[in-house]
C-alpha cells in the first residue's frame, strides 16, 4: 500500500515507531511512552504515533487523557488501519465488544489482509455470536493463510456454530486428510477426532458417524475409552441396534454406576423410557433393576431409581428396605434424596408411615437409627406442612432431647424455625449447630446466611470471617473477589430488610458484575479451545454462556434490584433528598465508578435514570424465562412507569399465558386500567391501546365489577383476596378503606390459606399505602395466626425474645466426632 | 445421587459447593481453564433437582515433562456438602477421575495437597484410596497450616 504523505515518517522515526510497537507488544509501556514522544517531537501530526501514545497511556492509568489521544489520532488519520485497530483495543478493553469490533471491521477496510485485525475480529463474532459474519471471516483466514492448521478447525467451527453442518464436517474432513505423523495417545488429536464424529453425528449420519468411531477407536486414535463407549451407545441405539446398544449401556454402568444418564441409555435399548413407564412396562423394568442392583451391588442408584417407576405394594416393600438402609446407616440426605418421590401423594404417605412405624419400634433397642428417624420424620412434616410447624418441631426435639450433640439435628430445626417464620429462633439455632464443630464452613456458611436472614448483618460478617482471607480488606470483600453469589444476595437481602437500600443496591449490582465477568471470562477461550481442539468442551462452553443469566442468582438479584430501582424512582427527589428530576435525563451519564468510590451505595441511589438501569437488568431474562412470572410483573412495572404502554401490555399477556387467574396479573390490569396517564393519551393511542387489551379483559365491563368477579373466582385465595383490595384501593382511594380493612382482617380467618408472605404484604399495605387506622389490628390477629412466627411481632417483643434465647445455655460440648 | 461427568454448565455449582465447604476458592476462570484443558477429569454428584452436591475438579501436571516427572494427575479441589457425607460420593468422584488420568493422560500417579488436620479427607485418601504421604509441605496453607502431599500410583500392578 503507497504510504500518504502524511503517514510517512523520516527513516529514524520509522525505526522507533516499528520498536515503539514492539515495546507495546512487550507489555514496556513507559519506554513505549518515551519512544512515542520522541517521535511526536519530530512529527507531532502523526496519526498512528499519536494512537499508539494514547493506547499506550491507557495501560499506564492514564485512560481518559489515553482515550483522546486515540480518537486524535483517528482525526489526523482516517485511512490508518492502525489508528482503527487501536480504537477497537481500547473498547475491547472496555469489554465494548460491539464498538470494539467495528473498529476491527473498518480497520480491514484499509488493511483487509491483516491476519491478526481477522483473528481478533473472529474472536469478537463469536463473542457477539455474530455467526454469519464470523464465518465469513474465518474463510478468508484460511484463505490467506491455509497451511495454518487452526485455520481449518475454526473454519469448521464457524461453520458448525452457524449451522452449517455439512460444510463443517467437510471442511474438517478435508483438514483431517492432511494430518499426518500425529505422535501416539496425543490427547488434542483424540479430542478433535472425538468431535469430528459427533458432528458427523448431528448432521444426522449415524451410520457414517459409528463406521468413524469405530475405526478411531480401533487405531486408538480415540483414548477417551468412556467417551468411546458413551457414543458408541447412543449411535447404536439411534439406529435401532437396540440389542449391541444395551450391552454399551451395560458396560458403561459397570464403570460409572451412579450415571442417570446411562440408566436411561440401558433401559431405552431395553425397549423402556424410564420417564414415561406404564402399567405394561413397570413389571419388566423392576426386574431389570434388581438384576442391576445384583450385579452392581455397590451402587445404590438402581435400588433408588427403582422407588420412582414402583408402585402399590412393591413400593411399599421397596421403599421400606430403602429407607431402613438409610437410617440404620443414619444418611442425613435421605429425606432430600426421597422427597422427589412426593410428588406422587400416596408415596408420600406410605413413606411417612414407614418411618413413623420404624421410630415406634425403635425407641427401645437402636437409639441411633431411632434418631434419625425421628430426624427423617421432623423434615417429612415440615415438609408436608410448612406453616404448621408442631408436629416437626416435636420429632425435631424429641429426637434432639435424645442427643443434643448432633450437628445436623439442629440444621433442621432452624430450617422448621426459618419456614414458620422464625428467624430469630432459627438463627441462634444454627449458631449452636455451628458450636458444634467450628471446623467445618458448611456449617460456617449455613449459620451467617441464617443470621443475614435475621438482619444480624455484622455477627454474620464476624463468622464468616473464620474462613476468609486474613490479609483481605473485609471477609465480605473476599468472598465478592471469590464470586460468592450466594453471600451477596443473602447480604443484599438482608440490608433490604433493615431498610439499606443503597447498601442492598449495591450487593445486586455486584452479582450483575460478578455475571458480566462470567460471560467476559469465556473471551479468551473462543481462541484457547481451538488451539486445545476441546470442541465439545468448548460447544458447552458457548451453550451454558447463552443462558448464563437465567441463573437463579441473577434473576434474583436483577428483580430486587430491579424493585430498589422503583422505589428510588416513585420516592423521587422526597426519599433521596438530591435524587435528580427525569429532566435531567439528556445528560451523559458518568463513566463507571471504581468500586470503592462509593463504599455506601449512595451514588448507585441517586441514579439518575432508575427505570433504564433496571431495564437493563430484567431484559435479558424476558427471552430467557418467558413462563417466570415474577419477571413480567417487574417488566410491568417497570414499563408503566416509563409510559411503555405496549410493553406493559406484552408483559400482562406473558403472565395470562401462564396462569391468566394469577392475583398480580388481575392487580396489574387494574394499574393499567387506571394509570393516569394512559387517559391522557392521545386518541389514536388510545385506540390502539385498546385493541392491546382486547383478550385481557372482557371490554365492557366497569372496573369495580372486574375486581369483584375476580375474587369471587378465586374464594378461599388469601393472594386473590389481597389482590382485590390493593385493586379497590387503586380504584377508588379513601373511600373504600373500611371495605378494604374488613377483607384483610378476614384472611386471619383460620379455613384461609395464608403464607406469611401475603400475610406481611398485607400488613406493610394497610400501614403505608393505605394508612389505616387498623394497622395495628391486623398485626395482632396475624401474631395469633402465626403463634410460632416472630416476624409479627414489635420491635421490643423481638429485642426481648433475643435476649431470652441468649441466655439459654448453648449445646453441650463438642463431642469427639470421628 | 447421580455422577457424572462435569460439564461447562455445572462449573457455578462447582464454585458454591466448594464455597460451602473449603476455604481455598477459585474464581470461574480457573473452573474454566480445567474443563477447557482436561474436560474428562472433572465429575459431579447432583441431587435431583440437579444441584451440585459434591464434585471433583482435577487436571493433569502442566509441566510435568520439564520438571522431568512422569505424566501424572493432580486433584485441584474436592468436596461433598455436609448433608451428603460419608455416602461414599467422594470416593467414587475420586475413582472416577483417577481412571480418566490413567486410561487418557497415561498418568503414573495421582498427587494431592491436604490439611494436616483435616481427618475426613486423610482417612479417604490413605484409608479408602491407598494414597500415602509423599511428603510435609510446611505452612502450604495461607493460614499457615501444613499439607500433606499424598500420592496414589495408577500404574497397574
Ligand atoms: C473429605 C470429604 C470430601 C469426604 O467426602 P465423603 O463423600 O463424605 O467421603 P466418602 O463417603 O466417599 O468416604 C469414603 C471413606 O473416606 C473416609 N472418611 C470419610 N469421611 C470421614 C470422616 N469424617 N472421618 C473419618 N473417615 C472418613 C472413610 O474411610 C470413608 O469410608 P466409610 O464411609 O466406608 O467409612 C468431605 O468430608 C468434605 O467435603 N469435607 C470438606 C471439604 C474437604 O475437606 N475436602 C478435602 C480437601 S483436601
Amino acid at each position: 500500500m503507497a504510504l500518504s504523505s502524511k503517514r510517512a515518517l523520516p527513516a529514524k522515526e520509522t525505526a522507533l515507531f516499528k520498536s515503539l510497537l514492539q515495546l507495546y507488544e512487550t507489555r514496556q509501556y513507559k519506554k513505549a511512552l518515551k519512544v512515542a514522544d520522541q517521535i511526536l517531537k519530530k512529527a507531532p501530526k502523526h496519526g498512528e504515533t499519536t494512537s499508539m501514545k494514547g493506547l499506550v497511556l491507557t495501560n499506564l492509568n492514564r485512560k481518559e487523557e489515553g482515550i483522546q489521544l486515540v480518537k486524535a489520532g483517528i482525526t489526523l488519520d482516517i485511512d490508518s488501519h492502525i489508528c482503527w485497530h487501536v480504537f477497537g483495543i481500547v473498547h475491547k478493553a472496555d469489554r465494548n465488544y460491539e464498538e470494539a469490533l467495528k473498529c476491527y471491521l473498518q480497520a480491514l477496510k484499509f488493511d483487509k489482509d491483516n491476519i491478526n485485525i481477522l483473528r481478533d475480529s473472529a474472536q469478537l463474532q463469536v463473542q457477539l455470536r455474530q455467526y454469519e459474519p464470523l464465518q465469513e471471516t474465518r474463510l478468508a483466514l484460511l484463505k490467506l493463510r491455509p497451511n495454518v492448521r487452526l485455520g481449518w478447525v475454526g473454519l469448521t467451527v464457524a461453520y458448525h456454530l452457524n449451522n452449517k453442518l455439512s460444510e463443517a464436517r467437510t471442511v474438517l474432513q478435508q483438514y483431517l486428510k492432511t494430518v499426518k505423523g500425529v505422535p501416539d495417545y496425543d490427547f488434542e488429536f483424540s479430542e478433535l477426532l472425538t468431535y469430528y464424529v459427533t458432528l458427523t453425528e448431528e448432521t444426522g449420519d449415524y451410520a457414517d458417524a459409528l463406521q468413524l468411531l469405530e475405526s478411531y477407536a480401533k487405531d486408538r486414535s480415540i483414548v477417551d475409552k468412556s467417551a468411546i463407549l458413551t457414543i458408541k451407545a447412543r449411535l447404536l441405539q439411534k439406529l435401532g441396534r437396540s440389542n449391541e446398544a444395551a450391552e454399551a449401556y451395560d458396560c458403561l454402568l459397570v464403570q460409572s454406576p451412579e450415571s442417570f444418564e446411562y440408566y436411561q441409555g440401558y433401559f431405552l435399548a431395553k425397549g423402556i423410557d424410564l420417564e414415561n413407564i406404564s402399567d405394561e412396562t413397570r413389571p419388566k423394568a423392576l426386574e431389570l433393576f434388581q438384576a442391576l442392583s445384583e450385579a452392581l451391588p455397590k451402587a445404590t442408584s438402581p435400588r433408588r431409581l427403582a422407588l420412582d417407576i414402583a408402585s402399590g405394594d412393591i413400593f411399599r416393600s421397596m421403599a421400606g428396605a430403602y429407607l431402613q438402609t438409610g437410617l440404620v446407616r443414619g444418611v442425613p440426605s435421605l429425606f432430600s434424596d426421597v422427597k422427589a418421590l412426593y410428588r406422587d401423594t400416596n408415596k408420600q404417605d406410605v413413606i411417612g408411615e414407614l418411618v413413623l412405624h420404624f421410630s415406634s419400634r425403635l425407641a427401645e433397642y437402636d437409639p441411633t437409627t431411632y434418631v434419625w428417624s425421628l430426624y427423617f420424620l421432623a423434615q417429612h412434616h415440615s415438609h408436608v406442612s410448612p406453616t404448621k410447624p408442631e408436629t416437626a418441631l416435636h420429632f425435631i426435639n424429641t429426637a434432639l432431647e435424645h442427643t443434643p450433640t448432633l450437628p445436623e439435628l439442629y440444621m433442621i430445626k432452624a430450617r422448621i424455625l426459618k419456614r414458620c417464620g422464625d428467624p430469630i429462633g432459627a438463627s441462634q439455632t444454627m449458631e449452636d449447630a455451628r458450636m458444634l464443630d467450628f471446623q467445618d464452613r458448611f456449617l460456617n456458611t449455613k449459620s451467617a446466611k441464617y443470621l443475614l436472614r435475621d438482619g444480624l448483618i455484622e455477627q454474620a460478617n464476624s463468622v464468616l470471617g473464620l474462613f476468609t482471607k486474613k490479609d483481605a480488606p473485609s471477609p465480605g470483600a473476599d468472598l465478592e473477589e471469590m464470586q460468592s453469589l450466594l453471600y451477596l444476595l443473602e447480604e443484599g437481602r438482608a440490608y433490604r430488610s433493615v431498610g439499606k437500600l443503597s447498601l442492598a443496591l449495591k450487593r445486586y449490582r455486584a452479582v450483575e458484575k460478578t455475571f458480566s465477568d462470567f460471560e467476559d471470562d469465556q473471551y479468551d477461550f473462543h481462541s484457547y479451545c481451538l488451539r486445545r481442539h476441546t470442541l465439545n468442551a468448548y460447544h458447552g462452553l458457548l451453550r451454558f454462556e447463552d443462558t448464563l443469566r437465567s441463573h437463579p442468582a441473577y434473576v434474583e438479584s436483577a428483580l430486587a434490584a430491579a424493585e430498589i430501582y422503583i422505589r428510588i424512582y416513585d420516592g423521587g427527589a422526597k426519599v433521596i433528598g438530591a435524587a435528580t428530576s427525569q429532566a435531567n435525563e439528556d445528560k451523559e451519564a458518568a463513566p463507571a465508578a471504581p468500586v470503592d468510590d462509593d463504599p455506601d451505595g449512595l451514588k448507585l441511589l441517586n441514579a439518575k435514570k432508575p427505570l433504564e438501569e433496571a431495564t437493563k437488568l430484567v431484559r435479558p431474562l424476558e427471552e430467557l424465562l418467558p413462563l417466570d412470572i415474577r419477571v413480567w410483573t417487574t417488566s410491568f412495572d417497570l414499563a408503566l412507569r416509563r409510559g411503555k404502554y405496549l410493553q406493559a401490555i406484552r408483559a400482562l399477556r406473558a403472565i395470562q399465558n401462564v396462569r391468566a387467574d394469577d392475583p398480580e396479573l388481575h392487580y396489574r390490569v387494574v394499574l393499567l386500567k387506571t394509570s393516569p396517564a394512559s387517559t391522557s393519551l392521545s386518541d389514536r393511542s388510545r385506540v390502539v391501546l385498546a385493541k392491546a387489551l382486547d383478550g385481557l379483559t372482557p371490554p365492557d365491563v366497569p372496573l369495580e365489577e372486574l375486581n369483584t368477579l375476580f375474587l369471587q373466582k378465586n374464594p378461599g385465595s388469601a393472594a386473590a383476596a389481597f389482590s382485590y383490595c390493593r385493586s379497590l384501593w387503586v380504584i377508588k382511594g379513601q373511600a373504600v378503606i373500611s371495605d378494604v380493612e374488613e377483607s384483610l382482617l378476614q384472611l386471619a380467618r383460620p379455613e384461609i390459606q395464608l403464607s406469611i408472605e401475603v400475610a406481611l404484604g398485607a400488613l406493610e399495605f394497610l400501614q403505608n399505602v393505605a394508612n389505616s387506622a387498623r394497622s395495628e389490628e391486623f398485626r395482632q390477629a396475624m401474631v395469633k395466626r402465626f403463634p410460632l412466627s416472630t416476624v409479627f411481632k414489635t420491635e421490643s417483643e423481638k429485642a426481648s425474645i433475643r435476649t431470652d434465647l441468649q441466655a439459654k445455655p448453648p449445646p453441650p460440648e463438642e463431642p469427639g466426632h470421628e | 445421587m447421580n455422577i457424572r461427568l462435569a460439564t461447562a454448565g455445572d462449573l457455578l455449582g462447582m464454585q458454591a459447593c466448594n464455597l460451602q465447604n473449603l476455604p481455598e476458592n477459585y474464581t470461574l476462570r480457573y473452573y474454566l481453564y480445567h474443563a477447557m484443558t482436561w474436560p474428562s477429569l472433572s465429575y459431579v454428584a447432583e441431587d435431583s433437582k440437579g444441584r451440585v452436591v459434591g464434585y471433583i475438579l482435577a487436571k493433569m501436571e502442566e509441566d510435568a515433562a520439564e520438571k522431568n516427572e512422569p505424566p501424572h494427575g493432580h486433584v485441584t479441589s474436592i468436596s461433598v456438602l455436609r448433608s451428603y457425607r460419608r455416602l461414599g460420593l467422594a470416593k467414587k468422584l475420586m475413582l472416577l477421575s483417577q481412571e480418566a488420568m490413567a486410561t487418557i493422560y497415561k498418568a503414573e500417579y495421582v498427587s494431592l495437597h491436604v490439611r494436616k488436620s483435616n481427618r475426613a479427607a486423610i482417612g479417604l485418601y490413605r484409608d479408602t484410596l491407598g494414597f500415602e504421604v509423599h511428603g510435609v509441605e510446611a505452612k502450604y496453607y495461607a493460614d499457615g497450616e501444613d499439607a500433606l502431599a499424598m500420592r496414589l500410583s495408577l500404574k497397574e500392578t
